[in-house]
């Protein structure tokens, strides 16, 4: 089953690179988003260093909303979603494995995301990088997790875009306080523990929990 | 070797009504062909056998597993080659065959999944994008999975639509080796004369009632 997984990452992967389309948009759009943060705050290094979880919180929002929104577009051709579900395989498994490539594809725009956000906002922040990379990933782990279900339920809606986005924002608006609570506290402090960090793994645990078994409730007929 | 047993089976979608009562045994070794006009349910049987659609009311037996209790269990040993072709555009004949080998839990090596290109006349494309394929070369390619995941079942949904004669003869080639070594085929057809080389068992779907040719004859 793992393999199966690994397989239906790989193709979403694949397919990205290839059309350079998902990774690409993501990655212009969050700079675009972070270039008009900058023009617009010109914040002093001491009041950038404030504001860096929320800009990094709210990028990462808004960039993974652009690629949930084309999670399903692979399975749209020639009948591939019917394909996948004919597979020998639970449907919590197809839900993993195209949980799988969105993450990955929105973790490697992360990696890029933050050390340009020190640089654009002038921060000085270096030796927390590893640190704040963490928390995103898990902050994307549970932020992914729910935004494919959303995707799959709103997939065959006319306008899935703006659907997936009013569905997704108030049911991660905690994940992300926990996440912005958290990387406030590691850049304070410089350590990676706090009541925020362990609401944040809780969320992850729920939402991971819980959409696998939603996905396959959603695609029975 | 083990029988298809289907038996009582019904399903609606809404309202209407698509299938009523359908009982129907198909042997290892047999084909089943439905016949029938547009929208008399045979997709719906098709889907149904595949686990794509939950059974509503009857039963279906693969051998011993349960369709409607043991879908994922099934699933091994099906395969439906449908209207769609189930491939990925972005990926090369041989990625979506190792797609497909990796989905369905298919032991089968790179040398057999080249010789099923070969087999199906795509080897000179074998690294192509299947988006810029014609019709009957996608068809080709969704048959050329038969050739590696050596399904119990095979159902098959209008299967010589798109092929040329070529790909008709080699698909009949296939389906009667298939049948030899005592595979259970359910296919729906709308051409007898495509059909006709192969040992089969005729059956008409009409609204919603399955009868064996024969007997819709009479009717």
């Amino acid at each position: 089953m793992l393999k199966a997984i690994y397989r239906l990452a790989w193709k979403d992967v694949i397919a990205d690179f290839r059309h350079r389309s998902t990774f690409s948009s993501m990655l212009f759009f969050a700079i675009a988003v972070l270039l008009v943060f900058q023009a617009a705050f010109e914040p002093d290094p001491q009041e950038a260093q404030r504001l860096v979880p929320g800009l990094l919180w709210s990028t990462v929002l808004f960039t993974t909303i652009l690629g949930l929104g084309r999670v399903f577009q692979a399975e749209e051709e020639n009948g591939a979603l019917e394909g996948l579900l004919l597979a020998p395989l639970p449907r919590g498994a197809i839900f993993f494995g195209k949980w799988l490539g969105n993450l990955v594809l929105s973790l490697l725009v992360m990696t890029m995301l933050v050390p340009l956000t020190l640089v654009l906002f002038n921060v000085t922040i270096w030796g927390h990088v590893p640190m704040l990379l963490l928390l995103l990933f898990l902050g994307t782990m549970g932020l992914t997790a729910l935004g494919v279900l959303l995707a799959a339920m709103t997939q065959t809606a006319r306008s899935r875009e703006t659907l997936l986005a009013l569905l997704l924002l108030p049911l991660v608006a905690p994940l992300l306080i926990a996440g912005v609570q958290s990387m406030n506290s590691v850049i304070a402090s410089g350590s990676l523990t706090g009541p925020w960090l362990n609401l944040l793994l809780i969320f992850d645990v729920v939402y991971l929990a819980l959409a696998p078994w939603g996905f396959g409730w959603l695609m029975e007929e | 070797m083990t029988p298809l047993q289907i038996l009582d089976m019904a399903h609606r979608f809404g309202r209407r009504i698509v299938l009523r009562r359908v009982t129907l045994r198909v042997e290892p070794g047999e084909c089943a062909v439905l016949y029938g006009a547009n929208g008399s349910g045979k997709s719906t049987l098709l889907s149904l056998l595949a686990t794509r659609l939950r059974i509503q009311q009857g039963s279906c037996l693969l051998g011993d597993v349960n369709l409607q209790t043991h879908g994922d269990l099934a699933r091994r040993y099906i395969v439906l080659i449908g209207h769609h072709s189930h491939l990925y555009g972005h990926l090369s004949p041989m990625e979506n065959l190792l797609f497909f080998r990796d989905m369905h839990q298919v032991a089968a090596d790179m040398d057999a999944l080249a010789d099923a290109i070969g087999a199906v006349g795509l080897e000179p494309f074998a690294h192509q994008p299947v988006r810029w394929f014609s019709a009957g070369m996608k068809k080709r390619l969704s048959l050329a999975r038969l050739l590696i995941a050596r399904p119990r079942l095979l159902l098959l949904d209008e299967p010589y639509s798109a092929l040329d004669q070529d790909g008709v003869s080699w698909l009949n080639g296939v389906i009667h080796r298939f049948q030899h070594q005592g595979g259970l085929v359910v296919m729906a057809s709308h051409d007898p004369e495509k059909v006709q080389p192969l040992r089969h068992t005729p059956w008409h779907l009409h609204g919603g009632l399955l009868q064996s040719v024969t007997e819709s004859h009479r009717c």
